[in-house]
């Protein structure tokens, strides 16, 4: 009989497993990253040939970035849905939108305020407070996903609270031309780091 | 030890195929054939075999739609394989608890 405790309490590690690995989102992250790293580190170059240099331009440029970048995130992950014979709006999925809003409404509304008010607040400052809820909703959504996303959401909140306390030392690193590259570098380039790294050692399957 | 409990246990569930797609829809409202092929790691004609054993017994329900073109077959738990699991859970900690040292 003691076969038989063993069996059922396997059984039951089992079915704990199971039911944990169903809420998981396990959709290909590679092609999301690369193509978020590449619109993230062109758009942060866009400054160097047009005028983008006052705190209201600086928040509307990068809220159509973050706009243009989720839309085509959407549409990788559709066709990964389709491709995979699987429903878009699955249930991982909408746990991890779920995780992802309110931090990403933080960060929409933010930059609202600077286009709304133009010399109250330093498009530095918004940068950093995007990098910082950016992790925050990484990390958030790190919950319903079995890969390495809670860390990098960390990267993007320590890394963005590192930068709020060497901006005080440095006035250079309040310019909206230095935000530019803070954006580049956290939304450009990290992606594009986790998104090579991804490529290389994302298992191939395309399940949500 | 009293063997009751383990008497009790629902042959369908009970098999190890059936007992982890089962598990899966336990957690989720609705999943896709594929979704469980890829969890389960399984052949799709092995997958249907268990599913339709499942739906026969009324355990699962099966939703057949389209979308972007292509077929999509999904799956859920009905009422009667809800309870069936629970009582099944239940059992499964009857067997553990009974031989568990005083």
């Amino acid at each position: 009989m003691g076969m038989d405790t063993n069996w059922a309490a396997e059984n039951l590690q089992v079915i704990r497993t199971l039911m944990e690995r169903s809420t998981l989102y396990r959709r290909a992250l590679a092609p999301i990253m690369l193509v978020s790293g590449i619109i993230g580190t062109v758009a942060s170059l866009v400054p160097r040939f047009v005028a983008i240099d006052t705190n209201r331009s600086f928040a509307l440029f990068w809220l159509g970035v973050s706009i243009v970048t989720l839309l085509a995130g959407l549409l990788l992950v559709r066709r990964q849905a389709l491709k995979a014979e699987e429903p878009f709006w699955s249930v991982p999925t909408r746990r991890v939108t779920q995780a992802l809003l309110p931090a990403f409404l933080v960060g929409l509304l933010a930059g609202f305020f600077n286009v709304l008010n133009e010399n109250s607040w330093h498009a530095s400052l918004l940068a950093q407070l995007w990098v910082i809820v950016y992790g925050c909703a990484l990390h958030a959504a790190g919950f319903f996903m079995p890969r390495g996303i809670r860390l990098f959401g960390w990267l993007f909140v320590l890394g963005g609270c590192a930068l709020t306390f060497d901006t005080q030392s440095q006035p250079a690193l309040r310019t909206p031309h230095a935000a530019h590259y803070v954006m580049g570098g956290f939304f450009g380039l990290l992606h594009l780091a986790y998104g090579i790294y991804l490529f290389f050692s994302e298992k191939r399957r395309p399940s949500a | 030890m009293n063997p009751e409990p383990f008497l009790l246990l629902d042959r369908v569930i009970h098999e190890k195929v059936r007992l982890a797609i089962m598990s899966l829809l336990a957690a989720s409202p609705q999943l896709a054939f594929t979704e469980m092929r890829e969890t389960l790691g399984m052949t799709d004609g092995n997958l249907t075999t268990h599913l339709r054993t499942l739906h026969e017994a009324g355990y699962i329900s099966v939703t057949k739609a389209f979308q972007g073109g292509r077929p999509l077959t999904t799956y859920a738990m009905t009422p009667a394989g809800r309870k069936a699991f629970t009582s099944y859970i239940e059992l499964l900690a009857q067997i553990v608890e009974q031989t568990k040292p005083k």
